[in-house]
């Protein structure tokens, strides 16, 4: 059974543990009962109760102490109320700390504004240093937290809350700055996919339009995406960015500062607050996010922007 | 052999040169946070002197408006080789106006209120798992205690059983814009660091005596945290400041520093 994105989080770094002991596990009490790691390795699982802010500082003085905290929370209380500790911990210090979010996006879904967060990428991307990776499917979270835990950098996973996927194949140990799913003429409109939801979105948009070209981002950072759009404009110069995100902030705005002369047009969350009940994708509806929002920014693309 | 008056009097003796560069930087021209530097200075002094003979000891100034306190007090502790006195907010000088972790000796930022308290309660926690000997001191102002997240940490470093987690509460009664009684007072503070489930201790903050007594306490065993509320004096050491709120922030003259540190006792 593939697993979703959080429990993937969750088997890898609970198997990662057993050959690394300086890997610590901590949670702001939302990490459910009977956590993997905290069976597997419970005098490293830590439950902090709910204080973000805390979890997120104690975990520099963790790091300096030697550990490999891999904080989770939900997105909005990592990214959002613990934004200043983020700021210091992992960009002023760049301490070895790990934070994985769940519920990124609207994947919260019926549980409402304050379960959402469509602003992580902008509050984590202005953090300098930060390595922001958003994987698609199990094993690039696999992947991902491996290279974290290996690299004494700090990171920020953002991932959904029980959607599961099967991740798009890739050479090499870690997924690389653009993963062609689909090569098309360089005249096409190519797709890129960021996320969970932008993928699948992205995915489906191909099955329709099997001419467009694909390519799917995993690392969100700086670094990542300025390679991302070295590798990008030598194939296209029509793009549509599909994101669980705001506008502001997000990947579009970044690619299309990054890819001057070139036509970007995003698909994102918009300006509005999603106030209504609904499952994940009805939700993102009622922002815009949709197929058929994909659809009309392909058309756009080709039309100029 | 040396004594613990000996071991006072070397104390008192940086504290003196200390609070002499404190107002070196009051007179820069960028000024320093005068009155609270001199109030946390024999607090810094005293977990310094710890801390330099034991690596596992951290000591974090969390109250990081107090930067030209710790500058001085790392410097006469010998930690800082060179003077930070003349260089204090100057381009290319890493000595700014809250410490950061380009200055040794300092290994966390601090100056927005609140993280101190964490950053060491995480190191304590390391040396815990990891069956070290140590301490994380976090030094904390009185109107810093008006952040959640001082509580938020105190609130699991009780759950984890730090021990060796040591906050020290310079209680000077002021704040940037006043006194702490008249913008948001602090009530019954031993019985409330108490009530979280703390060990706590009441010193005076100006007894270099008591203050490293504290400071020797490894806490082996301990498994509650240990809070210190230190009563200290705002501008502590400087007749012209000494008890005065508005020393909080001092800009001042080369001529009136000079006669300043003539008077520091």
């Amino acid at each position: 059974m593939t697993l979703s994105g959080r429990d993937a989080y969750r088997d890898a770094l609970t198997r990662l543990a057993y050959d690394d002991e300086r890997i610590l596990c901590i949670e702001a009490d939302l990490g459910g009962k009977n956590h993997p790691f905290a069976l597997a390795h419970p005098s490293r699982f830590f439950n902090f109760g709910i204080a973000e802010a805390a979890m997120v500082d104690m975990a520099a003085g963790l790091a300096a102490g030697g550990y490999k905290p891999f904080l989770s929370t939900f997105a909005p209380f990592a990214a959002l109320r613990a934004a200043e500790s983020l700021k210091l911990t992992l960009g002023y210090l760049s301490a070895g700390v790990t934070v994985v979010a769940p519920y990124a996006g609207v994947s919260g879904a019926w549980f409402g504004t304050t379960h959402h967060c469509l602003e992580d990428l902008a509050v984590l991307r202005s953090i300098p240093g930060v390595v922001i990776a958003a994987p698609y499917g199990e094993a690039e979270m696999r992947a991902v937290v491996g290279a974290a835990a290996i690299s004494g950098r700090p990171h920020y996973i953002r991932t959904g809350r029980n959607a599961a996927y099967e991740s798009l194949p890739w050479e090499g140990e870690s997924p690389p700055a653009v993963n062609w799913e689909s090569t098309a003429d360089s005249g096409a409109v190519c797709l890129v996919s960021v996320g969970e939801e932008g993928t699948r979105m992205a995915l489906e948009a191909r099955l329709e339009r099997p001419g467009l070209g694909h390519a799917h981002l995993c690392y969100l950072d700086h670094a990542h995406l300025a390679a991302a759009a070295v590798e990008l404009a030598e194939r296209h110069s029509r793009f549509v960015v599909v994101e669980e995100h705001r506008a502001e902030g997000g990947v579009a705005e970044a690619l299309a500062l990054l890819l001057p002369g070139r036509i970007v047009v995003g698909v994102n969350a918009g300006h509005g607050w999603p106030v209504q009940g609904g499952d994940h994708n009805e939700v993102m509806a009622q922002l815009g996010l949709d197929l058929d929002a994909v659809r009309s920014a392909v058309d756009r693309a080709e039309l100029g922007g | 052999m040396t004594t613990v008056l000996d071991a006072t009097r070397v104390l008192a003796e940086r504290a003196r040169r200390a609070r002499e560069l404190v107002v070196d930087m009051a007179a820069s021209p960028r000024g320093c946070h005068l009155g609270g530097s001199l109030s946390v200075m024999d607090i810094l002094i005293a977990a310094l002197e710890r801390a330099n003979r034991d690596e596992g000891t951290r000591v974090v100034l969390s109250k990081g408006h107090a930067a030209a306190g710790l500058y001085a007090a790392l410097h006469v502790s010998g930690v800082i080789e060179e003077n930070p006195a003349p260089v204090y907010g100057l381009p290319g000088s890493p000595y700014t106006g809250h410490p950061g972790p380009k200055v040794p000796g300092i290994a966390f930022p601090t100056g927005s209120l609140g993280h101190g308290v964490p950053y060491a309660a995480g190191w304590a926690m390391a040396l815990k798992l990891g069956g070290r000997h140590g301490l994380g001191v976090a030094i904390a102002g009185d109107g810093e205690l008006q952040e959640g997240l001082v509580w938020e940490t105190v609130q699991v470093a009780v759950a984890r059983r730090l021990g060796n987690l040591v906050i020290v509460v310079d209680r000077n009664g002021g704040q940037n814009d006043g006194l702490v009684a008249d913008i948001s007072p602090l009530p019954k503070l031993a019985e409330r660091f108490t009530a979280f489930g703390c060990d706590v201790l009441e010193v005076d903050g100006h007894d270099l005596a008591e203050l490293s007594a504290v400071f020797a306490d490894d806490r082996e065993g301990a498994d509650r945290p240990l809070a210190v509320i230190a009563a200290t004096v705002k501008g502590m050491g400087v007749p012209a400041v000494q008890g005065r709120a508005g020393a909080h922030y001092v800009t001042i003259g080369e001529d009136r520093a000079e006669k300043w540190k003539r008077t520091i006792r």
